[in-house]
């Protein structure tokens, strides 16, 4: 072969293979699902490897780099390349070098060549080889790294058939997943890096941009931070800011948040029926994303609106603004427009434990409703030797005599003690959820960062421990019993608010989603699985079950 | 062994983006299986695994290419990159060599990368540089095939470089309306930087004008072992056994790197003082083991009183010009484009 044929490459003027975008999430035509992308750079440099394999070739090639330093005289002799004095061409790995050779091997398709060279010269995995897998600080599954920017998947792709090899290297995944997950349990470090890197090199037979591929790959994303070390996606306070970036995306995307204000503000608006004065506790007040409707609907109260309070508890901002005065201060000018009396109090708290009754400062003759959506949970996690702080929290706020305590929580279990039941139950629900984003949310970035905003809570499930495990879902049934404990009784949600949550989904495009009525309780589930669960409380005139410390009488 | 290289490999990690690492990585190991101890290149294998580009007389962002061979014995082939004729025209066979238009064409003779033994025109991703220079600096790139080592030794591929200077000096159509001159600049990457520093040498002798040189991570080296070799040794991408090989493989048998082809201001290296020699860029990765070398070259030229600007760059690896994913690639085609037309900033 002669050094001037060109050999299958790319060239200058063929662009990557590129993802055609497609407005339809929902068409039936079984085209082959399109190639992910090429990483720009490598194809320019003539190879063809997926960005989202870039982190996983990067590791074989580690893998490599260590089995070679560690025999390097002995390397050609392996290969059987002869070093030769004449003329006669070398062979390569066995075949006569030429068209043969050519026809089995791309060298453009570095994973393959890669991958070919490997099951040449390796055994089992190099046991520094394995160490070092570990070195990958990326930020995600799609391998980025130091300068490189994020790729974000194309627009929605229509919903095609899996091929037969998908399918299976998709089973597979879970099955190895499941299996890692059990080493970790026991403790089996070295055996769940192995499956880790037996996952990664799986990875590259399946479409990691949608379905199981795209499930696994954040899963196995945070097995490996948790077994390796490596640190989570970004844990510092200063990205405040980029967490609000991810909520506001992951609130667009799909219809959890939404539903989650929409039920809990049904409830609040029925509750204070005849109420003069309604002072609104909001345990995360994020963007206040949640008032505008409430506010509305109190303007349009027969026998008109009642004085509004709202006090909104959040967390510092780094640059020194004051988020939760602005969000404020916009809140009370669209009160101002509809004529609703007004008035906003910010309270700026790191954890929700740290938050005393007396900063909320609850007058005499107001009508209190807590609103907690997706907060209680985190109160369940304790430093060592200390207590959870869900039941000193909920034990003032059942002393404030709230009207209404309006609960929001993810419907699933992540709080087992075991790591094992853990993660098993978060792959299940979080595959669900990435089902629903797939088929419900085209648009882009919305997508992509909202998958970011559930990348974070993946790995706070499976890599943390202790405090620093905040994302401590429980199910309603538990929250149940919670509550009761703590002396609260169920307001029904009624039928009113089911019907409306029924409507508010038709505005979703994807049909998939189900509103359930749960015991007077609502859930919000994709395809029959729910998801979300929505809840309301009011004091109960009985005294607490568990004897209060604080109280002598039994009143 | 086994600990330091899982530093080695730690280190490269963290200041590369990942797609260098994996470009930089591939050729490292592929490179390993094509060096035989016994100092033999497995060249067939080189040229299946080199990944080639065709030259394009179709205009590509606005750069056409073509082949030219000058010389059948030794075969030596030049590719000429050109900057299209504005965004409709489509470049027939007379357009090729149609005489450049401007009051100033800098003509780049370019002399491709690999440690004198991989690499030609024809790889992807040297025709991607020269395209890329193509387009920064406005300028006409003869890239040049010269023979490689082991099979062509010192002094092949100054004998191929200086060819091609004489040629490109006496192409009517490259020179400059102003002065009706060439302005030629000797422009090579690691080896290829070598090899523009000793055609000008020769340029020097017989007395033809070169506007400057631009040396980007050039390969030169000695007998000692120099501080930067040592520290830096398997850390990133190189390592100082595989350097010896390739200086093995390019000087003459029984010679040893303090050669003056190797070592231009060592033992043997011959004075500057007084000479006119062209101005000089030398751009210095500062994590490239041989940077010692590379700046005991740019002291060379100080000392000898010639005119050079060395940008060091002391967090850039090897190739970090290749891709145009990291900062010091942008710096670099700046600085490149700022030597070559000053006046233009």
């Amino acid at each position: 072969m002669g050094p001037f044929d060109s050999v299958a490459a790319s060239g200058t003027n063929s662009p990557s293979s590129t993802l055609s975008s497609s407005s339809s999430s929902s068409s039936s035509i079984a085209k082959p699902p399109p190639p992910p992308a090429n990483d720009r750079l490598l194809v320019d440099a003539g190879y063809e490897v997926r960005s989202s394999n870039l982190r996983h070739l990067a590791c074989r090639l580690d893998h490599l780099d260590s089995i070679f330093s560690a025999g390097e005289a002995a390397v050609p002799s392996a290969v059987g390349l002869h070093r030769s004095d004449t003329a006669v061409p070398d062979g390569f790995l066995g075949l006569p070098f030429d068209a043969c050779a050519a026809a089995h091997y791309n060298p453009s398709d570095l994973t393959s060549w890669v991958d070919t060279l490997l099951s040449e010269f390796s055994g089992p995995l190099h046991p520094d080889a394995a160490a070092q897998l570990g070195c990958w600080s990326s930020v995600g599954p799609t391998g980025t790294f130091g300068q490189q920017n994020l790729n974000v998947p194309a627009a929605a792709q229509p919903m095609a058939a899996l091929t037969a090899q998908e399918e299976d290297s998709g089973i597979r995944l879970v099955h190895l997943l499941m299996l890692c997950a059990e080493r970790v349990q026991s403790g089996e470090i070295q055996q769940a890096t192995t499956l880790l890197d037996e996952m990664q090199a799986l990875l590259s037979y399946v479409n990691t941009s949608r379905g199981i591929g795209k499930v696994a790959s954040y899963f196995i994303d945070a097995l490996s931070r948790r077994v390796l070390n490596v640190g989570l996606p970004d844990s510092s306070p200063a990205t405040t800011y980029e967490n609000e970036v991810l909520y506001h995306h992951f609130y667009e995307a799909c219809p959890y948040f939404k539903y989650a204000h929409f039920t809990a503000n049904q409830a609040i608006l029925e509750a204070m029926e005849g109420e003069d004065t309604v002072h609104v506790i909001d345990f995360d007040l994020k963007h206040g994303l949640q008032w505008p409707a409430l506010i509305q609907a109190l303007a349009l109260r027969a026998g008109g609106p009642p004085m509004l309070r709202l006090t909104g508890i959040g967390p510092p901002s780094p640059d020194g603004r004051d988020t939760l005065k602005e969000i404020g201060l916009r809140l009370a000018e669209l009160a101002e427009s509809v004529n609703v009396r007004f008035s906003f109090r910010g309270i700026v708290a790191v954890r929700l434990e740290d938050v005393k009754p007396w900063m909320l400062r609850v007058g005499k003759g107001e009508a209190v409703a807590i609103n907690s959506i997706m907060q209680l949970h985190r109160l369940l996690g304790a430093e060592a030797n200390k207590a959870e702080p869900i039941d000193s929290v909920l034990s003032w706020i059942r002393e404030m005599k709230p009207t209404i305590v309006t609960v929001v929580e993810q419907e699933a279990n992540h709080n087992q003690a075991r790591f094992l039941e853990r993660f098993t139950e978060a792959l299940h629900y979080y595959s669900t959820v990435f089902d629903s984003l797939e088929a419900a949310c085209s648009v882009q970035p919305n997508k992509a960062l909202a998958e970011m905003y559930l990348h974070k809570e993946i790995c706070n499930v499976v890599c943390c421990d202790g405090a620093a495990r905040t994302e401590r879902h429980e199910p309603l049934s538990e929250w149940r019993q919670r509550m009761d404990r703590a002396g609260f009784s169920p307001t029904p949600l009624g039928s009113n608010a089911y019907k409306q949550a029924k409507m508010l989904l038709t505005l979703f495009s994807a049909d998939g989603y189900d509103v359930e009525e749960n015991n007077g309780c609502l859930t919000l589930g994709w395809h029959s699985r729910p998801l979300i669960a929505a809840s309301a409380w009011h004091t109960a005139p009985n005294p607490p079950a568990l004897p209060d410390p604080n109280h002598n009488s039994l009143l | 062994m086994a600990a330091s290289d899982e530093v080695n490999l730690l280190e490269s990690r963290m200041v590369v983006p990942l797609n260098t690492w994996v470009l930089i990585s591939n050729f490292k190991l592929s490179y390993n299986l094509l060096r035989h101890p016994d100092g033999t290149f497995n060249r067939h294998l080189a040229e299946f695994l080199d990944r080639k580009v065709t030259s394009n007389a179709n205009p590509v962002d606005g750069v056409f290419s073509f082949d030219k061979v000058i010389d059948r014995m030794p075969s030596l082939l030049f590719r000429i990159y050109r900057p299209s004729f504005g965004c409709e025209t489509r470049v027939t066979m007379i357009d090729l060599e149609r005489p450049v238009e401007s009051e100033y064409v800098p003509v780049i003779v370019f002399f491709h990368g690999g440690s004198f033994a991989h690499s030609s025109v024809n790889s992807a991703i040297y025709d991607k540089l020269c395209r890329r220079l193509v387009s920064t600096c406005k300028a006409v790139v003869v890239s040049v095939n010269y023979r490689r080592a082991p099979e062509y030794r010192y002094p092949c591929a100054y004998d191929d470089g200086w060819t091609a200077l004489k040629w490109v000096n006496t192409r009517t159509w490259l020179r400059s309306k102003a002065d009706s001159k060439v302005h030629v600049y000797l422009v090579g990457d690691s080896s290829g930087g070598n090899i523009a520093h000793n055609v000008a040498l020769r340029a020097v002798e017989a007395g033809i004008e070169v506007s400057g040189n631009i040396l980007l991570n050039p390969m030169f080296s000695g007998e000692e072992r120099t501080d930067s070799e040592k520290r830096l040794d398997g850390k990133y991408f190189v390592t100082i056994r595989d350097r010896d090989w390739y200086w093995r493989a390019f000087l003459p048998e029984g010679e040893n790197r303090d050669h003056p082809a190797c070592n231009p201001f060592g033992p043997k290296g011959i004075s500057l003082h007084g000479v006119i020699f062209p101005r000089s860029l030398v751009v210095v990765a500062g994590l490239d083991l041989t940077r010692d070398w590379q700046l005991a070259y740019v002291k060379g030229l100080e000392k000898a009183g010639q005119n050079v600007k060395l940008l060091h760059l002391e967090q850039a690896t090897i190739g970090f010009y290749l891709l145009p994913n990291n900062e010091h690639f942008y710096t670099v085609m700046d600085e490149i484009n700022y030597f070559i037309n000053p006046d233009q900033q």
